[in-house]
C-alpha cells in the first residue's frame, strides 16, 4: 500500500485505461454493479463507459454513489484497488461526473500545465 | 292577365340546367329560423308540371315575403338562380333575383296540378315541405336547406358564374352578414366528397362548410369560471396539432360538460362541426388566423390511428435570435439542458408560495439562456443526463438581459420525439458539448440581479478599472486575507435607513447631524475593510454592513456586544473569516481626496461559489485560450 501512494497517480477514465496498462492511476466513477461476492464491482465514468474494479478483500460496506478508486490497471484493463473512497454529496450538491471529464480531458491535453509527476516525485 | 308558367322549368333548374327567367308559382314559404343571422325562406315553387320544394330565398330578398309580397300562390319569375349541390347529392336552388309578375290575389290559385319533383323520381308528398323542421334532417352531414347559411356570396355582384354557393351546417354561423371572398378552389373542395373526409387544419376558415379534422390535442387548459354583469359561465381550451398547422378550441358552459373528460392531451381525435371565427390574439399565441368555438352538434371522436400526427407544433426559435425579440413575445425553444439548478421555494408578493427552478439551454447557436420553470413543472423536472428541453410558448422577458420564462400555458417536453430534438441531440454529443456557450442571460447567482463581468483580481490594475467617468462593475472570485477588525464598527443613527455615523455628546445623547436630531442611542455598523487575494493579485475592498455580515458571520449588534464582553470571541470570529472563499460583486472607482488619488474597491454583494458555474466557466476560458 506504501509503494502506490508514493507515486504520482494520474486520473483517469475508461478511454484512458489502454494508455496506463500495469500502472498506478486514480479512476473516480459511479458504482454501477457490485458482484455477489462482493470483491468486485464496475464503475461507470463521464462518459458513460465502464470499467471493472477488483479488490483484495470483499467488501464490507455498501458501496453505492461516486467513489475514487486508486490502484493498479491490470493487463486486462481492470483496477486492481489498493484503496478507494466514497464522495459523498456535499450540501446537497451532485458530483457532476460529466464535469469531472471535461476537467480530465483539459489535464491530459495540457500535460505541460498540470506536471503532476513533478510535484509527487518532488 | 294569365301568365303562363315555364313547364319544365322546375326540372331543369333542378338538374343544373341553364333557364332564362323560368315564371315560376310559389306554392309554400317557409321561413326557417336560425340562432343567428336573418332567417332563411324556403320556397316550394310550381311549374304547373312538378313542384320543387328545395328552393332557398336569397336573404337580400328577404324582403320580399316579409312585406307579404311574396306570398302562396303568387307567380313570379326567377330572374338570377344558383344551384348548389349538396354532399349527399341533394341539390338546391338558390334564388338570387326574382320578380313578382302577379300576386296570388290576381291569380286565384294553384294553376295546374303540379307534381313533386325529386331526383329519384319518388313523389313525396308536399306536406313535407312544412313538415320540415327548422332542425338539420336526419342525415346531419349533408348541408340540410333547412339550416341557417351566411348568406354568402348573395350580394349584388354576387358570383354569377355558376360557381356553387356555400353552405354551411353549423347553426351558430357567425351572425354578421359578410360577403365572402370564396375562391372557386374552395368551393370545388367543398363538394361532394364522404362525410367523414379528413381536411388539414391549415385549410379552415368561417367559410368553409364541412369539415372533419384528424388532430392530436397538444395543450389543454383546465375549466375556468367567469361571472360579470352579463352572468356567468364556464369554459375550457384545448389546441389541436397536425401536419399542416395547429389551432385553439374552446368550449362554453353545456359543452364544458360535455367535452372535458373526454378530451385529453396528448390524444387523437376526429372533430367536425365547430364554429369558426377570426382568432382573438390575446388570448392565444398560436399560429392561426382563425379559432374555433364548439357547439351543441360538434362532434369529437377517438381516434386510433394516430401516425402521422406530430406530437406537438414548435416554430423553435434558435436561442442567439432571441436577442432580435421583443420583450414579452411568446417564442418557442429547443435546447441541451446543461444545468439546472435545484427546485427553490419562493414567497410571491400576494405572499403566495410557489415553486421555481432554472434551467440552462443551449443550442446550436452556441448561446445559452436560462429558463425558469413554475409549480408542479419545476418541482418534477429532472435535468440530469443533459436532457434536450423544448418549451412551446414561453415567455422571453428581459430580466437578466434575456431569460425565458414558463407560462401557466406553456409546455414543456423533455426528451421530445419530435426531429429538432434528435438533431440537436446529435450535434451535442458529437462535439457540442465541448462549444463553450455563452449565455444570454447575465445573472447567474440566486437572484441578486447584478450584471455579471467577471475578471481577476490583478486586471484591477491591468485594465485600470475605475479610472474611467464612470465606475466600473466587476466580479471576480477571491480569498480573504485578512480582515481589520480595528475601528470596523462605528456607532451609527438608530433611524431606519439613515447609516450616518452619529456624535457622542457625552450626555448619554448621541446626535445625527443628517436626521438633525439627538438619540439615546445608536446603532451599531460595520464599515469592514479586507484584503482579497487571488492566484495573481490581491486588493483591498471596503465592506458596508451587509457584506460584512455575511463575510463575518454575524450581525454588527452582536459584534458590538462581542467587543466590548469576551474580546478573544470576537478575535475569533476575524480568524474565522480567513481564508474563506467567496465570489464578490463589486464597484471599483478612482477617488481623488486632497491631491490624493486612489482606486477605491467597494463590495457590493457576496455570494457562495457554484462550483460548477465556476468550473465550467474555467474549462470554457482554458479551452479558449487554447484556440
Amino acid at each position: 500500500m506504501a509503494g502506490i501512494l508514493d507515486v504520482p497517480k494520474p486520473r483517469i477514465n475508461c478511454s484512458m485505461l489502454s494508455q496506463y496498462l500495469n500502472k498506478a492511476v486514480c479512476f473516480v466513477g459511479c458504482v454501477e454493479k457490485v458482484h455477489p461476492t462482493g470483491k468486485t464491482f464496475s464503475v461507470s465514468d463521464g462518459e458513460g463507459k465502464s470499467a471493472t474494479v477488483e479488490l483484495n478483500e470483499p467488501l464490507e460496506e455498501e458501496l453505492s454513489g461516486i467513489v475514487e478508486v486508486i490502484g493498479m490497471v491490470s493487463n486486462r484493463g481492470a483496477i486492481m484497488a489498493t484503496t478507494y473512497n466514497m464522495l459523498r454529496d456535499e450540501k446537497g450538491i451532485p458530483f457532476d461526473m460529466e464535469l469531472y471529464n471535461e476537467a480530465l480531458k483539459v489535464i491530459h491535453d495540457f500535460p505541460q500545465h498540470y506536471p503532476f509527476e513533478v510535484a509527487a516525485s518532488g | 292577365m294569365s301568365v303562363t308558367l315555364t313547364q319544365g322549368a322546375v326540372e331543369a333548374l333542378f338538374k343544373g340546367i341553364e333557364v332564362n327567367n323560368p315564371v315560376l308559382q310559389l306554392l309554400n314559404i317557409r321561413p326557417i329560423i336560425s340562432q343567428s343571422g336573418p332567417p332563411r325562406f324556403r320556397l316550394m315553387m310550381s311549374d304547373g308540371l312538378h313542384s320543387l320544394s328545395s328552393l332557398l330565398l336569397a336573404t337580400q330578398l328577404n324582403h320580399l315575403p316579409e312585406e307579404n309580397l311574396l306570398v302562396p300562390h303568387c307567380v313570379c319569375v326567377l330572374k338570377k338562380t344558383a344551384t348548389n349541390t349538396m354532399t349527399d347529392g341533394r341539390r338546391v336552388v338558390i334564388v338570387i333575383d326574382m320578380e313578382i309578375l302577379q300576386s296570388a290575389d290576381e291569380t286565384g290559385g294553384k294553376i295546374g296540378n303540379p307534381t313533386p319533383y325529386n331526383a329519384d323520381g319518388k313523389t313525396s308528398s308536399p306536406q313535407k315541405v312544412s313538415s320540415s323542421s327548422s332542425e338539420p334532417s336526419s342525415s346531419p352531414s349533408a348541408a340540410a336547406p333547412g339550416t341557417s347559411s351566411h348568406g354568402r356570396g348573395f350580394t349584388k355582384e354576387a358570383p354569377m358564374k355558376t360557381s356553387p354557393v356555400k353552405f354551411s351546417p353549423s347553426k351558430f354561423s357567425p351572425s354578421k352578414f359578410s360577403p365572402s371572398k370564396f375562391s372557386p378552389s374552395k368551393a370545388a373542395s367543398a363538394s361532394p366528397g364522404s362525410s367523414t373526409k379528413v381536411v388539414p387544419i391549415a385549410y379552415l376558415n368561417p367559410y368553409v362548410s364541412k369539415w372533419t379534422l384528424r388532430a392530436r390535442v397538444s395543450n389543454k387548459s383546465n375549466i375556468r369560471t367567469w361571472s360579470n354583469s352579463k352572468g356567468e359561465g364556464k369554459l375550457f381550451s384545448f389546441e389541436i396539432v397536425d401536419e399542416s398547422g395547429e389551432i385553439k378550441i374552446t368550449a362554453f358552459n353545456n359543452e364544458v360538460d360535455k367535452f372535458f373528460s373526454l378530451v385529453e392531451q396528448g390524444k387523437v381525435y376526429y372533430i367536425s362541426k365547430a364554429t369558426l371565427k377570426v382568432a382573438n390574439k390575446q388570448y392565444s399565441s398560436l399560429k392561426n388566423d382563425y379559432e374555433m368555438t364548439l357547439h351543441a352538434h360538434s362532434s369529437i371522436v377517438p381516434c386510433d390511428d394516430s401516425q402521422d400526427i406530430p406530437t406537438v407544433h414548435c416554430d423553435f426559435v434558435p436561442i442567439a435570435e432571441l436577442e432580435n425579440k421583443d420583450k414579452d413575445s411568446i417564442v418557442d425553444v429547443i435546447g441541451v439542458c446543461l444545468s439546472a439548478e435545484d427546485v427553490s421555494r419562493i414567497t410571491t408578493k400576494t405572499s403566495r408560495e410557489v415553486s421555481k427552478r432554472a434551467l440552462n439551454l443551449m443550442d446550436t447557436t452556441s448561446k445559452m439562456v436560462t429558463v425558469t420553470l413554475w409549480g408542479e413543472e419545476a418541482e418534477k423536472f429532472d435535468g440530469s443526463g443533459q436532457p434536450v428541453v423544448a418549451i412551446k410558448g414561453a415567455r422571453l422577458s428581459d430580466f437578466g438581459g434575456i431569460s425565458l420564462s414558463a407560462l401557466f400555458s406553456s409546455t414543456v417536453m423533455v426528451n421530445p420525439d419530435i426531429p429538432a430534438a434528435f438533431s440537436l441531440r446529435a450535434w451535442y454529443d458529437q462535439g457540442g458539448y465541448a462549444v463553450d456557450s455563452q449565455s444570454l442571460t447575465e445573472v447567474r447567482s440566486s437572484g441578486s440581479g447584478i450584471t455579471t463581468n467577471w475578471k481577476m483580481l490583478s486586471d484591477v490594475k491591468s485594465e485600470q478599472l475605475g479610472h474611467s467617468e464612470k465606475a466600473d462593475y466587476f466580479c471576480c472570485v477571491a480569498t480573504v486575507l485578512y480582515t481589520r477588525k480595528e475601528n470596523c464598527l462605528y456607532q451609527g443613527c438608530p433611524s431606519a435607513d439613515c447609516k450616518k455615523k452619529v456624535i457622542d455628546q457625552h450626555n448619554g445623547l448621541y446626535r445625527c447631524e443628517k436626521c438633525n436630531r439627538e438619540f439615546p442611542n445608536f446603532k451599531y455598523r460595520l464599515l469592514l475593510s479586507a484584503n482579497l487575494g487571488d492566484f495573481g493579485d490581491n486588493q483591498w475592498v471596503t465592506c458596508f454592513q451587509e457584506t460584512a455580515e455575511v463575510l463575518l458571520g454575524h450581525s454588527a449588534e452582536t459584534l458590538g456586544q462581542l467587543r466590548d464582553t469576551d474580546e478573544a470571541a470576537f478575535d475569533q470570529v476575524f480568524q474565522k473569516a480567513n481564508f474563506t472563499t467567496h465570489i464578490f460583486h463589486n464597484r471599483v472607482k478612482l477617488e481623488t481626496y486632497n491631491d490624493e488619488s486612489r482606486v477605491k474597491v467597494t463590495v457590493l454583494d457576496v455570494q457562495p461559489i457554484d462550483h460548477r458555474d465556476y468550473s465550467r466557466r474555467l474549462l470554457s476560458n482554458i479551452r479558449k485560450m487554447a484556440n
